[in-house]
């Protein structure tokens, strides 16, 4: 892998990582992270490398292409960092629910279903816009 | 040892070989097997989620340097109990070692000393007179073998409603404990005992091959939730723990790194042909007789080949499976229960008033795999289902169903050239499903039937009838003492040679028969 792919993979985990998670990347994950899309051949998919040049909502196009049977490696690149923060203990909170929340879980299952509609419309919108293939 | 001529060589080192084996320790007997290990290392010690917390970071373990834990990112999917940096080896080169090809059936296979079983839920079965009907065996025959297998692996459960299913058995360990869930499931399943049973719906304690008290030098199960990353758990029945010591004590020969690819019998000797996995070498080990339980599809090879029959189509049987999530509503948001297991809860036995035929199932909690394993399988985004997975999880068990196994014309399993070649259709009518999703919430467990998943035909890892037993055997059939027709010495122990192929799990029963089979081969050596 040329260097220009290491700089590409590297701020593509970085802006992934900010879209989900709030809180600093590790220097190991951005390494596992280079490697493992590698180890999946899913280096040459440039989809991530679109939305991350065009500052655009990762959550959001990864949905819309998912629904429409598209952008799998988006998806699978999405799979991989999740994978590698969740075996990290500073994760671990947004993995597992350690305290008895009944009322704020549902009112956090029906906001993220809120969300997953306004992110279906902005996502559907994008890939329209930015002619994901 | 090529120059030698053994009593008996046996073929596989899963239940079904090692059990065979067993009975003819003491004789000049050799088995033959690929038997890849688990990789060396210092085991986990602690709980998976009490790691999880406390480790800052457990890659290593838990994905591992050669990015196991990704396989079913980008490789046909395996069982997530499959794909751990220290479990990968049950799985291990199995596709070159055995090609199978295949567009509608997902079968694995193992070479690992110890075969699928060093994976296994550990649910343990008799199969009673009503699923032993199509075997040629006189009523009770299997009965000693059980009894001496539960003694020798050690099982825990309860004699409760599914002794009907079950049978009685006074020398179960104490059962496993149960999870908040499962417990509130048995609790308010015996409050409405009856509505259910005239449903035809039965639940109860499982029958686990796990241990809860010590039992020969093993220790019991610590609920530490490490069965998808750590191999031979001592609580967990693995057969390594029955072969390693045959071995040391010289009651076995094992020779460790063959495969099998066919046999020849000629002047009362059987000839058995190997390549080595590592350096490619061919050799003939010389046996009287031989023994084969090297998996169904496995022996069902080495058979074919041996014939060099690309012709024959042969039967092939599994479990179609259904995977019902439920949920208990009042527990969305609580806190994970880490103390559960990913061992099965509870067994559920329902007879389909349609079809008439039994199921069986097991429920289990969700606290085994990774929560990223199954993420995307929400039609949500990632961020919305990292939530929905994390408030869900303490409020959901999965009804694992498994169908009996149908004899269907079109589905078969034949030699072409190299591979294997499989053609298996199952349809389900979703008749039980709904039936059992109505049962559930009448109790206050809710689920879906478009939540409903049939993950693919040969998934259930339970194979069997391709050489099938019969009173009068014919060509690819076997006797009732497991020889195989058209041939003197060759003998079938394992799932092969069952006759039908119930819903109740089978590994309990293929370890009885090839004890049964061994036996009397060895009651004909004396
Ligand atoms: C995740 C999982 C959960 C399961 N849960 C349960 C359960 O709860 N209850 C249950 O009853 N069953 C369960 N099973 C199924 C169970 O493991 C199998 O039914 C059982 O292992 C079959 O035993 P076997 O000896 O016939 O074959 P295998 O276990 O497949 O062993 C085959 C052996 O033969 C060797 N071999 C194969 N081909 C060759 C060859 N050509 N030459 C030399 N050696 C060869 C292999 O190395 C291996 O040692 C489960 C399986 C899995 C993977």
């Amino acid at each position: 892998m040329d260097r220009s792919d290491q700089a590409r993979l590297d701020a593509e985990v970085r802006y992934l990582h900010d879209a989900f998670f709030s809180r600093p990347l590790a220097a190991e994950v951005v390494d596992r992270y280079i490697r493992a899309v590698r180890h999946c051949g899913l280096d040459e998919d440039r989809t991530a490398e679109k939305i991350v040049r065009s500052r655009l909502d990762a959550e959001a196009v990864e949905f819309a292409l998912r629904l429409r049977g598209r952008g799998v490696a988006l998806t699978r690149k999405i799979r991989i960092l999740f994978y590698l923060v969740e075996v990290r203990s500073d994760y671990y909170a947004d993995f597992v629910n350690e305290t008895p929340l009944f009322g704020r879980a549902l009112w956090r299952l029906a906001a993220s279903l809120a969300r997953t509609a306004w992110k279906l419309v902005k996502g559907s919108w994008l890939v329209w816009r930015h002619g994901f293939g | 040892m090529a120059e030698a001529l053994f009593d008996a060589i046996v073929v596989g080192s899963g239940p079904a070989g090692t059990f065979a084996a067993r009975e003819l320790a003491g004789r000049k007997v050799l088995v033959l097997d690929v038997g890849y290990r688990a990789p060396e290392g210092p085991p986990l010690a602690g709980s998976l989620y009490a790691l999880r917390r406390e480790r800052r970071d457990l890659f290593a373990e838990l994905i591992g340097d050669g990015f196991e834990g990704l396989h079913n990112l980008h490789r046909d999917p395996v069982s997530l109990k499959l794909k751990s940096p220290r479990t990968s080896y049950v799985l291990r080169g199995w596709q070159a070692l055995s090609p199978l090809v295949s567009t509608n059936f997902q079968a694995m296979m193992s070479f690992a000393q110890g075969g699928l079983a060093n994976a296994w839920g550990a649910g343990v079965y008799r199969f009673n007179s009503e699923e032993l009907r199509q075997f040629p065996l006189p009523a009770g025959e299997l009965e000693p073998y059980y009894d001496e297998l539960t003694a020798h692996i050690g099982v825990s459960g309860g004699n409760d409603d599914l002794v009907e299913f079950f049978g009685r058995d006074p020398s179960l360990q104490p059962p496993m404990r149960l999870s908040l869930l499962a417990a509130g499931i048995l609790q308010r399943y015996q409050a409405a005992r009856k509505r259910f049973r005239m449903r035809g719906i039965t639940l109860g304690l499982p029958r686990l091959a796990v241990l809860t008290e010590p039992h020969n030098g093993r220790t019991p199960y610590a609920y530490d939730n490490l069965e998808f990353f750590q191999p031979y758990n001592p609580a967990i029945y693995n057969p390594v723990f029955t072969l390693d010591p045959l071995i040391a004590s010289g009651a076995l020969e094992l020779a460790r790194g063959w495969l099998v690819t066919h046999f020849r019998e000629s002047a009362g000797v059987v000839e058995v042909y190997a390549r080595h996995v590592e350096t490619g070498a061919q050799e003939t080990f010389r046996a009287r007789n031989l023994l084969l339980g090297a998996g169904t599809l496995s022996t069902t090879r080495i058979v074919l080949a041996s014939w060099r029959d690309e012709q024959a189509r042969l039967p092939v049987l599994e479990n179609p499976m259904a995977c019902i999530p439920l949920f208990r509503l009042s527990r969305i948001g609580a806190a994970l229960d880490v103390n559960d297991s990913s061992l099965a809860q509870l067994n559920v036995v329902y007879r389909d008033p349609e079809s008439g035929e039994l199921l069986q199932g097991s429920l289990y909690g969700t606290t085994g795999p990774l929560r990223s394993d199954v993420l995307f399988g929400f039609p949500l985004t990632a961020r919305a289902a990292l939530e929905w997975s994390k408030y869900l999880s303490p409020a959901m068990t999965l009804l694992m169903m498994f169908y009996p196994g149908r004899r269907e014309p079109d589905n078969y399993i034949r030699l072409q050239g190299n591979a294997l070649l499989v053609n298996y259709q199952w349809r389900g009518t979703g008749g039980p499903e709904r039936a059992l999703l109505r049962a559930f919430r009448r109790i206050g467990f809710h689920g879906l039937a478009a939540l409903c998943q049939y993950p693919a035909a040969g998934s259930s890892l339970h194979y069997g009838c391709t050489l099938p037993m019969r009173a009068a055997p014919a060509r690819y059939e076997t006797g009732a003492d497991g020889r195989l027709a058209d041939t003197a010495n060759v003998y079938v122990c394992d799932g092969a040679c069952f006759s039908a192929l119930p819903a109740k799990n089978l590994t309990f029963t293929i370890m009885a028969n090839a004890m049964r089979i061994a036996r009397g081969l060895r009651r004909k050596m004396e």
